[in-house]
């Protein structure tokens, strides 16, 4: 397998602040790659390093051997890695097409037949009929699809999605799922994925990665991050972990970690698995 | 073979052409006198100054309340070269517009790094530091006595037809610029900044074109304004009721739509006209009240009561209508207004 | 050393103005994210009205504080609860909000205008021209009394957003409306207050700079701005930070004068104004939200 991106001890310091810290990254060509991690783990600041958006304090990003990081968002784009936002953010004065267009016009400064491909994009989207409306009119989980169309427009190799599943019902999150599956079978894109919602996680990913205060603390096989005990721990705060280590149990009773491993890693309770908030309407977000 | 890009649309180009067939035989079939004609050339510039203004203001969602900087600057360099060089004076003109642009560039290229409300208030400062350093620069405006130009016999009824071919390159460029890909791009960025620098978009770059472009335009008309009035002074040319007339056409007629700042320019013109004459002590405050009223009842100024009539009696899709109704509103992006492009937090 | 000493007192008393301006246009913009353009308008509204009050009833512009605070106030809560709250809110709200602003300072210059014409007014009394003197120093008395009112009501000011409920109330609402109305806050009403204080502190601003300066119609355009630098220099809402610019504004003027011809030093402000803006759009002391 050959490496497509790699980041190399990419941090990030915000004043006293390290948002992410000497974090090392490869992801193979076709792969997708998971990164999960608690609320302000320096998921999204890694993210917008890697597009470019905020210039690293230390490290560098690759694409290909080209270094595309610490630069502008648009030469990331032209090298071909783009991003979408947790919260959507559609252009809310465009049509669904036009929004689209812009990727197709600019992501590789290329105007001509830009209509034709933005369509294309937006009918891989299911969101072809949807093409003359402003994007106000959507729902959320079609305004998320909005905003993966408007990335694949700039015909990116490496797509980076930002909690593209989490906050719509069940339904929309296995139709965006089986979506950004065909991203990466049709299209041949490779994907780095932040996502909260854990089973999609568990079973979009190929590999995942857990940052847990900018720090990079584990990395494999889905299976095996979730029964990693630094990743337990991340998730259930240190407390809860120390205090499993430090009850004195009956006389051989299983490793606290493995004793306190939950078959599967709980959702960070501020971010609802669609299951438990099966609703949220079209306004979901603004 | 295709001559014209797509995204020209035939009947807009049709109606610019007759538009202005019927302005270059006007003053023949109406058999205008002198103090009308100079009326309508005088019209014809400020529709041009009113886009130009409207491709910051509208296109951009950045509205300036220092435009009078450029109109200023561009008259008085055309019109020192007009003495001191004796160019023709549409090259004048054009020299004027370039040194505009490039100023605009200057104080532009930093601030509009700069969203919406801190912007505009930057803007006003750039307006009032521009305005007294010329008031006392008399070497070149002359300083508070201003300056004369020379009086050429007929220029003025022929600076009527320079006033409309003005005019129609300026409604060309206002179409193109929304219309075009560049157009689209533009959009974007009024819409979500950092969104736009995510897909490719490069916001400072075509920004600081689309203010070159407006400020060499409004230099032009600056300087367009020295040659029709054979007399200029910096209070006048640089003050700071100048920038918000540009404000105000656009305003009245529209922001952000492609058309409505021409109907603006078309309607204060007429206003000032009355109300100097018959109110001189309170046209600001008139000023002040229209924008009141147009801002809280419709945003869109004529436009908006037109797309409204339109709404009303079904002349348009009512989806095409809402499309246009949004790109030329402010968009609704998340960004603080406050926040920088592409900043860390 | 003598000059310099008297530029630093100077500047520091001229301070004590220029932050309570500021302040009032700081915390409008920190709790309904509007620019009051009209902040111009009733800083020179304030200055007429203790001229008029002085001129008509003989009535001593300190003492006519008390008027002038109230008369700005009801006149904020006016503005905003007739026009700006009509306005949508968001980035849209902001630029119509700016524009409406800017029309109701234009009609106030106007009216302006019309009462008392657009001749220079000064505010004259007996100790206008009086001074202290005090380690060589000659101070004048009104420019001591107007940095002691500052520091004053800035001081009130800060007692009342960190120490009262209601002040605790327009801290949150800053930091976050939605989640104010989820707890019951009345929001609206906290708009309209903050407003109401705000435009306060503008006319209260006027009538100390009329004590002290000329003014006419237009009065108060160049305060804006300066309001704005300080605002933007300072950071939001914090009165240390207010404190801190203003003084800085407050020396980069007085020590210009050295430096610039006269009629350069008005155009100091604005090119301050556009640094501040391009080098620290957050503020030297970084971003923060009313405290």
């Amino acid at each position: 397998m050959t490496v497509i991106l790699r980041a190399e001890n990419l941090s990030k310091r915000f004043g006293g602040l390290k948002a992410v810290d000497a974090v090392e990254l490869e992801l193979n060509d076709g792969e997708i790659l998971g990164v999960i991690g608690p609320n302000g783990a320096g998921k999204t600041t890694l993210f917008s390093m890697i597009a470019g958006s905020i210039p690293p304090t230390t490290g560098r990003v690759l694409l290909e051997g080209n270094v595309i990081s610490g630069g502008s968002p648009r030469r990331a784009v032209r090298a071909g890695v783009v991003r979408t936002h947790q919260i959507v953010r559609p252009f809310q004065n465009l049509t669904v097409l036009e929004n689209v267009m812009v990727g197709a016009i600019y992501g590789k400064a290329r105007p001509l037949g830009a209509r034709e491909r933005a369509l294309e994009v937006l009918d891989f989207c299911s969101l072809r009929d949807r093409a003359p409306q402003l994007p106000g009119g959507l729902t959320l989980a079609g305004r998320k699809r909005l905003e993966l169309a408007r990335a694949l427009a700039t015909e990116p190799r490496v797509l980076l999605l930002d909690e593209v599943i989490a906050g719509v019902n069940p339904a929309e999150a296995l139709h965006m799922a089986d979506l950004i599956r065909s991203v990466r079978e049709k299209r041949g894109l490779s994907i780095i994925l932040i996502e909260h919602v854990m089973p999609a996680v568990m079973r979009l990913s190929d590999r995942v990665i857990v940052l847990d205060a900018g720090k990079k603390i584990a990395e494999g096989k889905p299976q095996q991050v979730v029964k990693d005990s630094r990743v337990i721990a991340a998730y259930l705060g240190e407390s809860a972990s120390a205090a499993a280590s430090a009850q004195p149990g009956p006389a051989g009773s299983p490793t606290p970690t493995s004793g306190a491993a939950p078959a599967s890693l709980p959702t960070p309770p501020a971010n609802p698995t669609p299951a438990s908030i099966p609703k949220k309407g079209p306004g979901g977000h603004q | 073979m295709k001559l014209l890009p797509h995204w020209v649309s035939r009947p807009a180009l049709v109606a610019l052409l007759a538009a202005l067939v019927v302005g270059a035989v006007l003053p023949k079939v109406l058999g205008l006198s002198v103090y009308s004609q100079n009326q309508v050339t005088e019209t014809f510039l400020f529709v041009a100054a009113a886009l130009a203004w409207n491709w910051m203001g509208g296109y951009l969602g950045q509205v300036s309340f220092g435009h009078s900087a450029m109109f200023g600057l561009g008259g008085f360099i055309s019109a020192r070269l007009l003495l001191a060089l004796h160019l023709p004076f549409w090259l004048a003109w054009i020299v004027g517009g370039l040194v505009a642009a490039a100023y605009a560039l200057v104080w532009g290229h930093p601030t509009l790094r700069l969203r919406g409300p801190y912007f505009s208030i930057a803007t006003i400062g750039v307006g009032e530091a521009t305005r007294l350093v010329m008031t006392y620069w008399e070497d070149l405006t002359g300083g508070s006595s201003g300056l004369s130009l020379p009086i050429t016999p007929g220029l003025k009824s022929e600076l009527y037809w320079w006033a409309l071919a003005l005019m129609a390159l300026v409604i060309a460029a206002s179409y193109s610029l929304r219309k075009s890909t560049f157009g689209l791009g533009l959009l974007a960025i009024k819409s979500d900044v950092d969104a736009a620098a995510d897909v490719g978009i490069s916001p400072t770059l075509m920004q600081d074109i689309v203010l070159l472009l407006s400020g060499f335009t409004v230099g032009v008309c600056g300087a367009f304004y020295a040659s029709y009035q054979n007399f200029i002074e910096p209070g006048d040319m640089f003050g700071f009721d100048r920038s918000i007339s540009f404000v105000l056409m656009a305003v009245i007629g529209g922001v952000g739509t492609i058309i409505g700042p021409a109907l603006g320019a078309v309607v204060f013109v007429m206003l000032r006209q009355y109300l100097i004459g018959s109110y001189p002590q309170l046209y600001l405050g008139i000023y002040g009240l229209l924008l009141i009223v147009v801002i809280l009842f419709e945003p869109l100024g004529m436009m908006g009561l037109f797309f409204r009539i339109a709404r009303r009696f079904g002349l348009m899709r009512p989806e095409v209508e809402a499309t246009l109704e949004a790109k030329a509103a402010v968009g609704g992006g998340a960004a603080d207004p406050g926040a920088r492009q592409g900043g860390a937090p | 050393m003598q000059r310099f000493t008297e530029l630093v007192v100077a500047a520091v008393l001229l301070a004590g103005l220029y932050a309570t301006m500021a302040y009032g246009l700081g915390l409008i913009y920190g709790v309904l994210r509007v620019v009051n353009l009209n902040h111009g308008g009733i800083i020179m509204a304030g200055a007429y009205i203790g001229w008029l009050l002085h001129e008509k009833f003989g009535i001593d512009p300190y003492l006519s504080i008390p008027v002038v605070v109230a008369v700005s106030f009801v006149l904020g809560i006016a503005i905003y609860r007739g026009l700006v709250r009509h306005l949508p809110r968001g980035p849209a709200g902001a630029v119509q909000s700016l524009l409406l602003l800017f029309g109701v300072w234009l009609v106030l210059r106007n009216a302006a205008y019309l009462l008392f014409t657009g001749n220079d007014q000064t505010i004259r009394t007996e100790y206008s021209t009086r001074s202290l003197a005090a380690f060589g120093l000659a101070v004048s008395v009104n420019r001591v009394a107007v940095f002691g009112i500052a520091v004053l009501t800035l001081v009130v000011l800060h007692l009342f957003l960190t120490r009262t409920f209601t002040g605790k109330a327009i801290r949150a609402v800053a930091q976050n409306a939605d989640s104010c109305t989820l707890v019951g806050v009345d929001v609206e009403r906290i708009y309209s207050l903050t407003f109401g204080i705000g435009t306060a502190l503008a006319g209260l601003a006027g009538l100390l700079g009329a004590s002290l300066f000329s003014f006419n119609p237009s009065y108060g355009s160049g305060d804006l701005l300066k309001s704005f630098v300080i605002v933007v220099l300072g950071g939001l809402g914090s009165v240390m930070g207010t404190a801190v610019a203003a003084l800085i504004l407050a020396l980069v003027e007085v020590f210009a004068i050295l430096a610039l011809p006269a009629y350069l030093t008005g155009a100091v402000g604005f090119v301050l104004l556009v640094l501040v803006l391009v080098l620290r759009p957050g503020g030297l002391f970084g971003q923060r939200v009313l405290g």
